[in-house]
C-alpha cells in the first residue's frame, strides 16, 4: 500500500504535464470553438524560439522567456485568428478541425525553414540552471523533484486557478464564452466579438508557448513529434473535462499521470496487462471516455443558438450542366488518365515510375477517405491503421495459406471492413470532434498495442508480400504492376461513384445536410454511416495490401504510421473530400510533389556550379535555395491546402471545377435563367469523377 | 449495386482461380564483361566507369518530417575518395561520388529503383538511410552496395545471401543473439544487478532478448543477474521514476536500455534524482555532441562501437584512423559516427576494386570482397571475414571497442588493444585483444 501511494505521488509531475497541455486545448476550444490539433505545433514554435535565443544567442532568461512566450506565442495566435479562424467562426466543427490539422503539418516545417533544422540537443529550462536536474528538491527525500518539474507543477496550478477565475469572475472570460457560443448574440449586447476573439487566441497561444518552453527540457532534443505525442497522450484529460471544464481537465491530467505510474509500479512487468495495456493506456482511456463518459454523446458541440434563424447552409456545389457536357467531361477525364498511364509506362524512368505506382496504390487507400469523410461526413483519422490492417492481413494470408496475393488482398479488405464496422458501431453516434478523436485513439491503440506483436506485424523484419501473377503476366515488372494497380483503382473508383449516387449515398447526403430532417422521414442515422465506415475501412485495407504488394513488404514504419495518415486526410479533404478525382490527385501529389520540389530546388545549386563566376544579388539569392527545402515546402503546401479548407470546404478541386462549369454554362446559355429545381430529376449530376450534385 | 456485386464476384473469381504470386525473381545483371587493354590501363565496360573516372552514387535520409538526418556519411566517402585520388586514383581513374540521393524517408525503394534504372553508377555508397526498403532492387541488380547497417534488410540468409550488400563491419545483425558486450561491461564496472529497459517495439524487444541471453549465458560466472526488466515503455516516454524506484528496490547497480538516447538521458536524470548509484551501458551513444551536453550524467558508463574510436591513443592509433582525421579536416567534413561509416564504406569499396584488378566489373568487385577473410580497413576494424561470415553469420570472434565515460569524455577501456574480442560460441568470456 505504501508503495502504491509512492507510485501515485510519482505520477503527479507527469500528470501536471498532461494537465498543462490539456488545459491549453480546452481553453482554445472553450474560447474559440476550435479543437486545436496544432496546439503542440504552436508549443514547438515557441520552444524553438526560446532555444535559439537562450542557448544559441545566450540571451538572459527573462528576455528569452518574454520573447518566446509573451511575444511569439500570442503573435502566432493573433495571426491564426486574424487570417484563418475569424472566417471559420460559424463553420461546422469539422472545418475547424481540418484547418487545425493543416496547421499541425505546416507550422513545424515553417519553423524549420526559418530557424534551421539542425538537432537541438538539451533544450534549456525555464529556470536559472543549465539543465533541469541541476536543482533538486527536497534533497534526501524519497520523492525528489527537479527544477523542470517544480516549474511545471507551479505553472499548471497557477494557470488552472487563473483560468477558473478568468471564466468565473471576469468580464472578459464571460465575453469569450459568449462570443464562442454566438458572436452575433454577443454583439447584440455590445460585445466587440473580434477583439474578444483575438484576446482569446492570444491567451490560448500564450499558454501553448508556456507549455512548449516548460515541456521541451523533458526531452534530450527538441522535436515537434515528441511534443505532439505528449499532446495526444493528454487528449484523455481534455475529454475527461468534457472539452469545457478546466478543473475537471486538470483532474483528468493528474489522474492519467497517477494511473500510468501506479500501473507501471503495480503490474508485474512480464504480465499481459503490462506489455499489452500499459503502452496504450492514454489512448485506451481516451477511447473509453469517448464511449462511456456520461453526457458526452448528448452534449453536442458548440453551436450558435442563432443558427436557427440563418438560411439553410448551401448544399454542396452543384454543376448543373447538360448531359452531353457531363458525359464529355467524364470521357475526357478517363482519356487523360489513360494518357497519363501510357506516358508513365513509356516515358518515365524507374524512379518516377516507382513514385507513380506508389501514388496509384495510395490513391486506392485515399478513396477510403472519400467514402468516410466525403460521403459519410465523418472525419476519420485512422485511414493508415485500416491500410496497415489490410497490409498485414495480406502478408499473413499469403504466408500462412499460400493463397494468391490478389485473393489475399480481397480477404484483407473484408477483414479491414469488419474491423471498421466494429469501430463504427460505437463511434458514429458521436459528434464530429469526438468521432475524430475516437478514430485517432483507435489508430494510436493499434500502433501501440497491436503493431508490436510479431503475429500481427511480423516483428522487426517486415512481412514480405509478393507481387501478383495473372496467367503468364508477372507483375514483378513495375509497368505491369502500374496497369494492375490502375485497374484496381478504376474499379474501386467506379464502386465509390456508384455508392455516392446510390441509395446509401443519398441517405448519407441527407444525413449530412440535415440529420433531423433525414431522421424525420425515416432515414436511419446509424446504419448508412456504419456501412460507409465499413466500406471505407475495406477500401483502405485492400489499398494497404496493394501498396504492400508493390513495396514487397508490409512495412508499418515505412508506410502506415498514424501521423502519415493525418497528412493523407488533410490532403484529400483539402482537395475535395467527395471527389474521386481529388483522392487520385492527392495520392499522386503525396509521392510526386516532394520529389519534384527536390529537383526544382536543385536547379539553383546546379546553376551556380555551372557558373562559378556568378555574383551579385541573384547569385546570393540562389545560394540560399537548397534541395533540403523540398520536404518542408511540400509539407507546408500539404498543410496550406487544409488551411484553405476554410475558404473552400468543398475542396480546391471541386471549387475550380465548379467555376469552370459555371463558365461553360454561361457560354452555352449567356442569358439563361437559373435552372428550375424541378428539372434536376431530368438532368444528370456533375461529372461523376469530380463530385456529386 | 447489382453491377458492383458482379464486378466484385468476377474479381474475386479471377483472384482465387486464375492468379498466382510472382516469384519476384529478376535476372541479376551479368557484369563479367572483359574490357580490352589500352596502353595505360584496361578499358572497362561497366556502368559509371569511363577512361578517367569511376562514378558511384549514394542514398541518404537527409530531409524528412522526423527531423533525423543521416547526411554526413557522404562526407566520409568524399574525404576517402579525395585521399585516394591524391595518390592517383584506382586503376588510373579518379573516384567520384557523383550524387547522394535524398530518399526523404518514404521514397527509399523508388530512389533505389531510379539508381538501378539509370545505371550510371558503378556502385552505390553510402547507403545511410533510416529505412532500407529498396534493398531488394539493389540485390537483384547485383550492384555493389555499401552502407550503414542498421536495418534488417542488410542481412542475408542461406536462401538469399545478398552477396553484394556490404555493411561497414559485416552485414549480419544477428538481432536477438547473445552478445558478450553487456556481460563484459558489467564485469568491467564490477556490477552484478542489472535493470533492463526497452520500448514495446519489435526491434527493442529483440535487443532485450539479446541482452538477457548474454547474462543467461555468461552472467553466472560473475554472479550477474537481471533484477528488473520492463520492455513495455512507449516511445517518447518522459517519466521513468517508477522504473527507477523499482530498480533501486531491487538493488540494481547497472541499467541497460534498448531505447534511443532521449530515453537514456531521461533515465540518467531520474537515477540522479533518486540517488541510484547505477551506471549505464550505452551502445548507441558514441556521440560527442551528446556527451558535451549530458556527459556528467553518464559518468563511469560504458559505450561500445564496432570500429576504432577517435580516442585511440596516439601510439596505437591505426593508420586508417589517422587518415580519416587528416582527410576529414582537409575536406571540411564533419567528424561523426555517420561520416566514419561512410569512410569505412569507401575503404571497403576501394579494397574490392583493387583486389578485382584492372579488368574489374561489378561482379568481380563483389567477388573480390567476398573472398576477403580478414578485412581490417587499415586497422579501423577488428577483422571482418567476408568470405565465410560477413553476410549470413555473426562475426567470430566478436570484437568491439569499449569505452568508459569520464568527465564527459570517452576513454578507451583496454590498454592492450583497440578491440576486445570474445568467442560468442564459448561458455565463458575470455577476452583477447587486437
Amino acid at each position: 500500500m505504501v508503495d502504491l501511494v509512492e507510485y501515485a505521488i510519482r505520477g503527479i509531475p507527469t500528470g501536471c504535464v498532461y494537465a498543462l497541455l490539456a488545459v491549453g486545448l480546452v481553453l482554445t476550444y472553450k474560447t474559440s470553438g476550435v479543437f486545436n490539433l496544432a496546439y503542440g505545433a504552436q508549443a514547438f514554435a515557441s520552444a524553438s524560439v526560446f532555444y535559439v535565443v537562450r542557448k544559441d544567442h545566450e540571451w538572459p532568461l527573462w528576455a528569452a522567456a518574454i520573447l518566446a512566450i509573451v511575444i511569439v506565442g500570442p503573435a502566432i495566435g493573433l495571426v491564426l485568428e486574424r487570417f484563418l479562424f475569424r472566417y471559420l467562426r460559424g463553420s461546422p466543427p469539422m472545418a475547424k478541425l481540418v484547418t487545425s490539422l493543416g496547421l499541425l503539418i505546416a507550422i513545424p516545417e515553417v519553423v524549420r525553414l526559418l530557424l534551421g533544422s539542425g538537432s537541438r540537443k538539451n533544450p534549456p529550462p525555464l529556470w536559472w540552471v543549465r539543465r533541469t536536474d541541476e536543482w533538486l528538491w527536497p534533497q534526501g527525500s524519497s520523492v525528489v523533484l527537479d527544477a523542470g518539474q517544480i516549474a511545471t507543477i507551479v505553472s499548471t496550478i497557477v494557470v488552472v486557478i487563473a483560468l477558473v477565475f478568468l471564466f468565473a469572475r471576469t468580464q472578459i472570460g464571460l465575453k469569450m464564452r459568449a462570443v464562442v457560443e454566438s458572436a452575433r448574440m454577443a454583439e447584440l449586447y455590445g460585445v466587440n466579438s473580434e477583439r474578444t476573439s483575438m484576446t482569446a487566441w492570444a491567451l490560448s497561444s500564450l499558454l501553448a508557448g508556456l507549455a512548449g518552453v516548460l515541456v521541451a527540457p523533458l526531452f534530450a532534443s527538441l522535436n515537434p513529434l515528441d511534443l505532439f505525442t505528449l499532446l495526444v497522450a493528454a487528449l484523455a484529460a481534455t475529454v475527461f473535462g468534457g472539452l469545457t471544464s478546466i478543473p475537471l481537465t486538470f483532474a483528468g491530467g493528474i489522474a492519467l499521470g497517477v494511473l500510468q505510474a501506479v500501473m507501471a509500479g503495480a503490474l508485474p512487468t512480464d504480465s499481459v496487462f503490462a506489455t499489452g495495456l500499459r503502452p496504450g493506456l492514454p489512448f485506451i482511456v481516451l477511447f473509453a471516455l469517448l464511449m462511456f463518459r456520461p453526457g458526452l454523446r448528448t452534449s453536442g458541440e458548440l453551436q450558435d443558438p442563432l443558427a436557427g434563424v440563418d438560411p439553410p447552409p448551401p448544399s454542396p456545389v452543384t454543376q448543373d450542366q447538360p448531359k452531353w457536357l457531363t458525359r464529355g467531361s467524364r470521357a475526357l477525364m478517363i482519356l487523360l488518365l489513360l494518357v497519363a498511364c501510357w506516358i508513365s509506362i513509356s516515358v518515365l524512368d524507374a524512379f518516377w515510375l516507382g513514385l507513380v505506382v506508389s501514388g496509384v496504390c495510395l490513391s486506392v487507400i485515399l478513396l477510403s477517405i472519400t467514402v468516410a469523410t466525403g460521403l459519410g461526413g465523418m472525419l476519420s483519422l485512422c485511414p493508415a491503421a485500416f491500410a496497415a490492417i489490410g497490409a498485414f492481413a495480406t502478408a499473413q494470408l499469403v504466408e500462412a495459406t499460400g493463397m494468391t496475393v490478389i485473393g489475399a488482398m480481397i480477404i484483407a479488405g473484408l477483414v479491414s471492413a469488419t474491423a471498421g464496422a466494429a469501430l463504427a458501431l460505437p463511434v458514429v453516434r458521436l459528434g464530429a470532434v469526438y468521432l475524430a478523436l475516437a478514430t485517432l485513439a483507435f489508430a494510436l491503440m493499434f500502433e501501440s498495442i497491436l503493431v508490436p506483436l510479431s503475429w500481427v506485424s511480423g516483428g522487426s523484419v517486415p512481412l514480405s508480400v509478393p507481387r501478383p501473377l495473372i496467367g503468364s503476366i508477372d507483375m514483378a515488372d513495375d509497368r505491369w504492376f502500374l496497369l494492375f494497380a490502375a485497374t484496381c483503382l478504376g474499379l474501386i473508383a467506379w464502386v465509390v461513384v456508384r455508392l455516392r449516387e446510390g441509395t446509401m449515398g443519398r441517405f448519407l447526403q441527407a444525413l449530412y445536410t440535415s440529420r433531423d430532417a433525414a431522421e424525420s422521414i425515416g432515414v436511419s442515422a446509424t446504419r448508412p454511416r456504419v456501412m460507409a465506415f465499413a466500406v471505407s475501412a475495406g477500401i483502405a485495407g485492400f489499398g494497404g495490401g496493394l501498396l504492400a504488394s508493390y513495396a514487397g513488404q508490409a512495412n508499418y514504419q515505412a508506410s502506415f504510421v498514424y501521423l502519415v495518415g493525418l497528412v493523407w486526410v488533410a490532403l484529400v479533404v483539402s482537395t475535395g473530400a467527395r471527389s474521386v478525382l481529388a483522392a487520385i490527385i492527392s495520392g499522386m501529389v503525396f509521392f510526386l510533389l516532394p520529389a519534384g520540389l527536390e529537383r526544382l530546388f536543385s536547379w539553383p545549386e546546379n546553376w551556380l556550379e555551372a557558373h562559378p563566376d556568378a555574383s551579385g544579388p541573384v547569385a546570393s539569392l540562389l545560394e540560399v535555395i537548397t534541395p533540403s527545402w523540398a520536404v518542408p515546402v511540400a509539407f507546408i503546401l500539404f498543410g496550406a491546402g487544409a488551411i484553405m479548407y476554410a475558404r473552400h470546404p468543398e475542396g480546391s478541386l471541386q471549387s475550380q471545377m465548379s467555376a469552370l462549369g459555371r463558365a461553360v454554362n454561361r457560354r452555352i446559355d449567356p442569358g439563361g435563367e437559373p435552372p428550375d429545381p424541378a428539372d434536376d430529376l431530368d438532368r444528370e449530376s456533375s461529372a461523376d469523377l469530380v463530385g456529386p450534385s | 449495386m447489382k453491377k458492383v456485386g458482379i464486378v466484385l464476384v468476377t474479381t474475386a473469381f479471377l483472384a482465387l482461380v486464375g492468379c498466382g504470386n510472382s516469384s519476384g525473381d529478376t535476372t541479376a545483371e551479368d557484369e563479367g564483361k572483359e574490357g580490352s587493354k589500352s596502353e595505360e590501363f584496361a578499358a572497362v565496360d561497366a556502368p559509371g566507369v569511363t577512361d578517367t573516372e569511376i562514378r558511384v552514387e549514394g542514398i541518404a535520409s537527409i530531409t524528412n518530417p522526423v527531423g533525423i538526418a543521416a547526411d554526413t556519411a557522404g562526407d566520409g566517402v568524399d574525404a576517402y575518395f579525395e585521399m585516394v585520388n591524391s595518390e592517383g586514383g584506382v586503376h588510373g581513374r579518379d573516384l567520384v561520388l557523383s550524387d547522394v540521393h535524398d530518399d526523404q524517408l518514404a521514397n527509399n525503394s523508388a530512389v533505389a529503383k531510379g539508381v538501378v534504372d539509370a545505371d550510371s553508377a558503378f556502385a552505390v555508397l553510402p547507403i545511410a538511410t533510416l529505412l532500407f526498403t529498396g534493398a531488394d532492387q539493389l540485390v537483384d541488380a547485383g550492384i555493389p552496395t555499401f552502407g550503414w547497417t542498421i536495418n534488417p534488410e542488410w542481412e542475408g540468409s542461406e536462401d538469399n545471401p545478398k552477396p553484394n550488400l556490404f555493411g561497414q563491419s559485416g552485414s549480419f545483425l544477428c538481432l536477438g543473439c547473445a552478445t558478450p558486450g553487456p556481460t563484459y561491461t558489467a564485469q568491467l564496472g564490477d556490477r552484478s544487478k542489472i535493470g533492463l529497459l526497452g520500448y514495446n517495439v519489435p526491434q527493442s524487444t529483440q535487443c532485450l532478448e539479446s541482452w538477457r541471453a548474454s547474462f543467461d549465458r555468461w552472467g553466472g560466472e560473475s554472479d550477474i543477474e537481471v533484477v528488473f526488466e520492463d520492455g513495455s515503455l512507449t516511445y517518447g516516454t518522459t517519466d521513468l521514476s517508477v522504473q527507477v524506484q523499482k530498480m533501486a528496490d531491487a538493488g540494481a547497480d547497472m541499467a541497460m536500455t534498448c531505447m534511443d538516447n532521449n530515453a537514456a538521458v531521461t533515465l540518467a536524470k531520474e537515477m540522479k534524482k533518486q540517488g541510484l548509484d547505477a551506471i549505464q551501458f550505452l551502445p548507441q551513444a558514441y556521440d560527442h555532441e551528446l556527451m558535451g551536453e549530458f556527459g556528467d550524467l553518464f559518468e563511469d558508463s560504458y559505450v561500445m562501437i564496432s570500429f576504432a574510436p577517435l580516442e585511440t591513443p596516439e601510439d596505437s592509433k591505426p593508420e586508417g584512423l589517422e587518415n580519416y582525421e587528416e582527410w576529414m579536416e582537409k575536406t571540411d567534413g564533419e567528424i561523426t559516427e555517420n561520416s566514419m561509416v561512410g569512410w569505412l564504406n569507401a575503404d571497403l569499396f576501394v579494397t574490392g576494386l583493387r583486389e578485382a584488378g584492372p579488368d574489374f566489373s561489378r561482379q568481380s568487385v563483389t567477388d573480390a570482397i567476398n573472398s576477403l577473410d580478414d578485412y581490417r580497413a587499415e586497422g579501423m576494424l577488428p577483422g571482418v571475414n567476408w568470405k565465410e561470415r560477413g553476410h549470413t553469420a555473426r562475426s567470430n570472434p566478436d570484437c568491439n571497442s569499449y569505452m568508459l565515460i569520464k568527465d564527459g569524455e570517452f576513454e578507451l577501456v583496454s590498454s592492450k588493444g583497440v578491440f576486445t574480442c570474445f568467442d560468442p560460441e564459448a561458455d565463458t568470456l575470455e577476452a583477447s585483444y587486437e
